[in-house]
């Protein structure tokens, strides 16, 4: 641990309100931008960073300092978000898209359908809106490894604690996540050549 | 020579940046002569940088006074 969060600790330990700043100030728009990719509304994605936070305050002692603090901070935001959401039913094992990814290839290994060369997303509002849809329909533990990965940028081992699985398997949902989006953004028009 | 579904795969599953360097140097130059593969990846890149422009986008951001609205509370409820 450097010194410089060492010292942070020490004050967040003794209650100073100036180190509880800091570490807000440092960590709560990205934990509430976390929450809004993990599909919570604002007002319970407030609710969660809020909770992250005082979680955080509450359990100092056992931070032992082996993450940083942005990831402690992550892992307990996924506790709560799994929490509020309490339901892992659509988490699937095997993957309809996977197999579909597998048909686009000969025996080989060579592409058969080969993506279109003029094939591009156009960063656009509508691009955004049908995106934020085709996330929705993500199933909760790959939406959150894909939104930890690719949005907060964080990586794979930092994603593995977190989640609390290994880290080849957060590949394998990060995979069906980018699938499955690629699949519904194509269903909806977005990104094919015209 | 690494195939197609492998260089893709390994791709898609972030898996590059972790893999020894015998294997990021056989993606690189797998990429440098697939262009198949190399639109696959760009998809991929324009996937991500997709989804981080609509994260950061207003309607993700916090109210501009959350960080003091949190801190005040946070400091009330460890004061109490």
């Amino acid at each position: 641990m450097v010194r410089r969060e060492r010292d942070l600790l020490e004050g967040l330990r003794g209650r100073d309100p100036a180190a509880i700043r800091e570490v807000v100030d440092q960590h709560a728009r990205r934990i509430y931008r976390a929450a809004r990719g993990l599909g919570f509304p604002p007002s319970d994605a407030e609710d969660l960073a809020q909770e992250v936070f005082l979680t955080f305050l509450e359990t100092l002692d056992r931070f032992e300092g082996r993450s940083s603090v942005g990831t402690w901070l992550f892992g307990i935001l996924h506790h709560k978000a799994q929490e509020r959401r309490r339901s892992h039913a659509r988490e699937d094992s095997t993957s309809a898209v996977e197999e579909a990814f597998e048909k686009r290839f000969d025996v080989e290994g060579a592409w058969l359908q080969p993506p279109v060369e003029a094939d591009r997303l156009v960063e656009s509002r509508e691009t955004g809106e049908v995106l934020r849809d085709c996330l929705e329909g993500l199933p909760a533990q790959q939406r959150e490894v894909f939104q930890l990965r690719q949005v907060d940028e964080l990586s794979a081992a930092d994603v593995a604690r977190i989640v609390g699985c290994t880290t080849s398997h957060v590949g394998v949902l990060l995979h069906r996540a980018r699938l499955r989006l690629r699949a519904c953004l194509d269903g909806k028009g977005i990104g094919r050549s015209r | 020579m690494m195939t197609c579904k492998e260089v893709s795969t390994l791709m898609s599953k972030g898996g590059l940046v972790d893999a020894p360097l015998r294997v990021r140097l056989a993606v690189r130059l797998h990429l440098s002569m697939c262009r198949h593969c190399r639109a696959f990846k760009r998809q991929l890149e324009a996937l991500a940088n997709t989804a981080r422009t609509l994260s950061a986008s207003l309607e993700a951001e916090p109210p501009k006074d959350f960080e003091a609205t949190l801190s005040e509370s946070l400091h009330r409820k460890r004061s109490s």
